[in-house]
């Protein structure tokens, strides 16, 4: 990233957080490639925990957190860590993380891959209990929640058929919401 | 508290009052109860829907998708009663909404983004929209809340019932008022009409004196004039007989002192006659009814009318032999009927027919069944106005003297006490006629009295035996009577008083019979005397005499024998025998 991109970055950053962590310009257009686009796909990383359901064998125990966890470049930064502060999904907080190893992924429910992610984690991964988020900006290839900009917009699709593999149930609403689903 | 005092001024019943205020309270609350759960249902419903889309629309806020936002809210207004809808992010900014024409968007007023209120008409229901815990936005409702039609005809059917019982205790306190006032004013009415009565009253009390006293100077104007007439009426009479008795001391040849002595005799009967119409008018006479058959009755009286009338008056007597018995005083009626004849006589100075008719007059509803006698005159006749008054006492058409006025009217008087009816029909110049009905009686008829007595013997020739105690309290009568006595064979002792009479008896002076005058001074009357002598002398027979037959009448029903003033010889001849005889055939009958 240039310098100046990193300072406009900061820039945004400083908006936000002046506007406050509830004052996310949702349907704000991502500008291609622009920062907001990252911004909403944060947000969107973070209501995903609410929309999907784990095993619950996925947890340590009930108050155990969801945790984020973004592989390979992070494009996101401080957005985030701060769209995720403070939220929850079915009463478990959110937690973020950025494993470096492939082992570092072990506990992660859900994972972006970012650029350079394969090396970590293969982005066909059917691991029970992780729900696999990959980005047309970064690979071709699909994971279980593929990101899209459609008519200048962040919308996705579902494979529905390999969350099921992991044990997932991905919620209706969700679903709806989908360009297209593969059905499982 | 000029309502209350003006309720109360009207008598309005405060029961009615209260009960009137009780329902309207228990209305209302009803209203106000069934309203408000009502509207805790709407308000639930409501929320249920809102809850409805905000679950539904919480993906597409998650993640940006407006078009499906709207999809959602679109759906939603396939409820009539969804005016406007809308869809806020968590930054409470508009992501979808849809509102009915003149509607206004949702708005969001709480941060909890939850919140039910009423607002102008309108039922605004606000859900936040959440998943999984995490907040994503509010939804919003507005709805339409119960417009006011809907909810008077909802309390359509409680107000029309309350007001119905209102109307009802209205009408009823209305009704109890006007019913008060109405009595209050009958009971003012009859305080009114009491007072007009207590009035009315006073001057009938008054009336009834004027009257009295103007009856009294009536009575007063008629004996005057009944004086002159009686006293014109007597003075004749005493005229006839004072000449009769000079003349007799004057002659005696046989023939003349027959003349004279008859002469006397008739002005003395005629004296009798007179008296005896007065009483009858004063109606000191009792009525002694009898059962009479008028065709036998009249019949009898034929030569008597016919002594009475003028050779050149004929009398024609028509008597249907079926006609109805009546109960009447024969002494009474024959004294009517001479009257109604005299009176015809008078009327036809140049002679005439008096036709005496009768027939039966059958009553018709109340009315009773008459026996009608009719007497006509072929004479003068009489003038309206003259007839109209014939029945009035002392109307008189006669020159003073001839007439006193009374014929008429004690005609009137019997029949009028017999229970009967008379009129008069009259045309000047051809006669008038009478007509005198009479009650029809079921009773049989008594033995006719009137048929003739046997021939009495002379009781001149007859000598009779006997001690008379003489009664008397008037010198002149008693020297009269004292003289009829002697000549019939008495002999007897005057006393002139009650007390002087009961003396000689207590001395032991023996009498056969005590004759008694009725009425006189002292302390005892003829009366007292009688009854004394009858409890003391069972034996000695009394016989009483008087002129007044109010007094003779209670003689009578002390079972003593009267003679009434004035009497000739021959009836004091014939009552004395009849008393003495009956006493000494007890005697013979029982000898102890």
């Amino acid at each position: 990233m240039s310098r100046g991109g990193r300072l406009f970055a900061v820039l945004l950053t400083a908006v936000w957080a002046l506007m406050g962590p509830a004052a996310t310009p949702a349907w704000a257009q991502a500008a291609p490639g622009g920062n907001l686009e990252y911004a909403v796909k944060a947000n969107y990383l973070v209501r995903f925990a609410a929309f999907v359901e784990w095993p619950p064998r996925a947890f340590a125990n009930a108050q155990a957190p969801v945790v984020i966890c973004v592989a390979g470049h992070d494009p996101f930064g401080a957005t985030l860590d701060r769209a995720a502060r403070g939220q929850t999904a079915y009463g478990r907080p959110l937690t973020v993380r950025r494993p470096a190893t492939r082992e570092a992924t072990a506990g992660c429910h859900i994972l972006y891959a970012g650029t350079g992610a394969e090396t970590l984690i293969s982005p066909k991964t059917d691991r029970a209990g992780l729900l696999m988020i990959t980005d047309s900006a970064v690979a071709p290839e699909r994971g279980m929640i593929h990101f899209v900009l459609s008519e200048a917009r962040v919308r996705f699709h579902i494979d529905q058929q390999a969350a099921t593999r992991s044990g997932l149930v991905i919620s209706s609403r969700l679903l709806n919401l989908a360009l297209t689903v593969r059905e499982g | 508290m000029q309502l209350i005092a003006r309720f109360r001024h009207s008598r309005f019943p405060l029961l009615a009052l209260g009960s009137l205020l009780l329902l309207l309270i228990a209305g209302v609350a009803i209203g106000l109860l069934s309203e408000r759960a009502l509207k805790n249902q709407m308000a639930s419903e409501a929320g249920a829907q809102a809850d409805l889309l905000a679950s539904a629309v919480s993906g597409a806020l998650a993640f940006d998708d407006r078009e499906a936002a709207q999809d959602y809210v679109n759906a939603v207004q396939v409820n009539p009663s969804v005016l406007a809808a809308a869809v806020y992010d968590d930054s409470n900014q508009l992501v979808a909404s849809y509102t009915r024409e003149g509607e206004t968007v949702p708005e969001v007023t709480t941060r909890r983004g939850r919140a039910t209120f009423f607002r102008d008409g309108r039922l605004i229901v606000l859900r936040p929209v959440e998943e999984g815990g995490q907040r994503l936005g509010i939804a919003g409702l507005r709805m339409l809340d119960t417009p006011p039609s809907q909810t008077f005809s909802r309390y359509a059917g409680l107000v029309l019932v309350l007001g119905l019982a209102g109307l009802v205790v209205i009408v009823l306190a209305a009704a109890q008022g006007a019913l008060r006032r109405a009595n209050r004013e009958l009971a003012e009415r009859a305080e009114v009409l009491a007072e007009t009565n207590t009035l009315l009253h006073q001057q009938m009390a008054e009336r009834e004196k004027a009257e009295e006293a103007l009856r009294q100077s009536q009575k007063l104007e008629a004996i005057g004039r009944l004086t002159g007439g009686i006293a014109h009426d007597f003075n004749n009479l005493l005229m006839v007989a004072s000449s009769g008795v000079e003349l007799l001391e004057r002659t005696v040849d046989p023939g003349k002192r027959k003349l004279l002595i008859e002469g006397v005799q008739k002005a003395v009967e005629r004296g009798a006659a007179l008296t005896r119409q007065m009483l009858a008018f004063s109606r000191r006479a009792p009525l002694k009814s009898e059962v009479l058959h008028l065709p036998t009755w009249i019949e009898g009286l034929r030569f008597l009318f016919e002594r009475a009338l003028r050779e050149d008056i004929e009398v024609v007597l028509d008597l249907p032999d079926d006609l109805w018995l009546v109960e009447a005083d024969p002494g009474e009626l024959e004294l009517a009927l001479l009257n109604l004849a005299v009176n015809a006589r008078d009327a036809m100075p140049n002679g005439g027919r008096i036709i005496l008719a009768a027939h039966n007059a059958a009553g018709s509803g109340e009315d009773t069944d008459m026996a009608c006698l009719t007497v006509s005159d072929t004479g003068t006749g009489m003038s309206e106005a003259i007839a109209s008054r014939v029945f009035e006492p002392f109307f008189t058409t006669k020159e003073v003297g001839r007439g006193t006025g009374l014929g008429l009217s004690q005609i009137y008087g019997f029949v009028r006490s017999s229970g009967g009816e008379i009129s008069v029909e009259s045309v000047e110049g051809a006669g008038t006629t009478f007509t005198l009905c009479l009650p029809r009686t079921d009773k049989p008829a008594s033995v006719p009295e009137r048929a003739p007595a046997p021939t009495p013997p002379d009781p001149l020739t007859r000598k009779a035996e006997g001690r008379l105690l003489l009664v008397e309290d008037d010198d002149a009568v008693a020297a009269g009577v004292g003289h009829m006595v002697r000549d019939l064979g008495y002999t007897y002792i005057r006393a002139a008083q009650a007390a002087d009479a009961l003396r000689l008896l207590d001395h032991g002076e023996m009498f056969d019979l005590v004759f008694s005058d009725m009425v006189m001074p002292g302390e005892m009357d003829g009366l007292a005397l009688a009854m004394t002598v009858r409890k003391r002398y069972p034996g000695l027979p009394v016989l009483l005499t008087t002129g007044f037959s109010e007094v003779a009448a209670t003689a009578v029903a002390e079972r003593f024998r009267v003679l009434s003033k004035p009497y000739g010889i021959n009836d004091l001849a014939a009552i004395l025998g009849e008393t003495l005889d009956e006493v000494r055939g007890r005697v013979q009958a029982d000898p102890a």
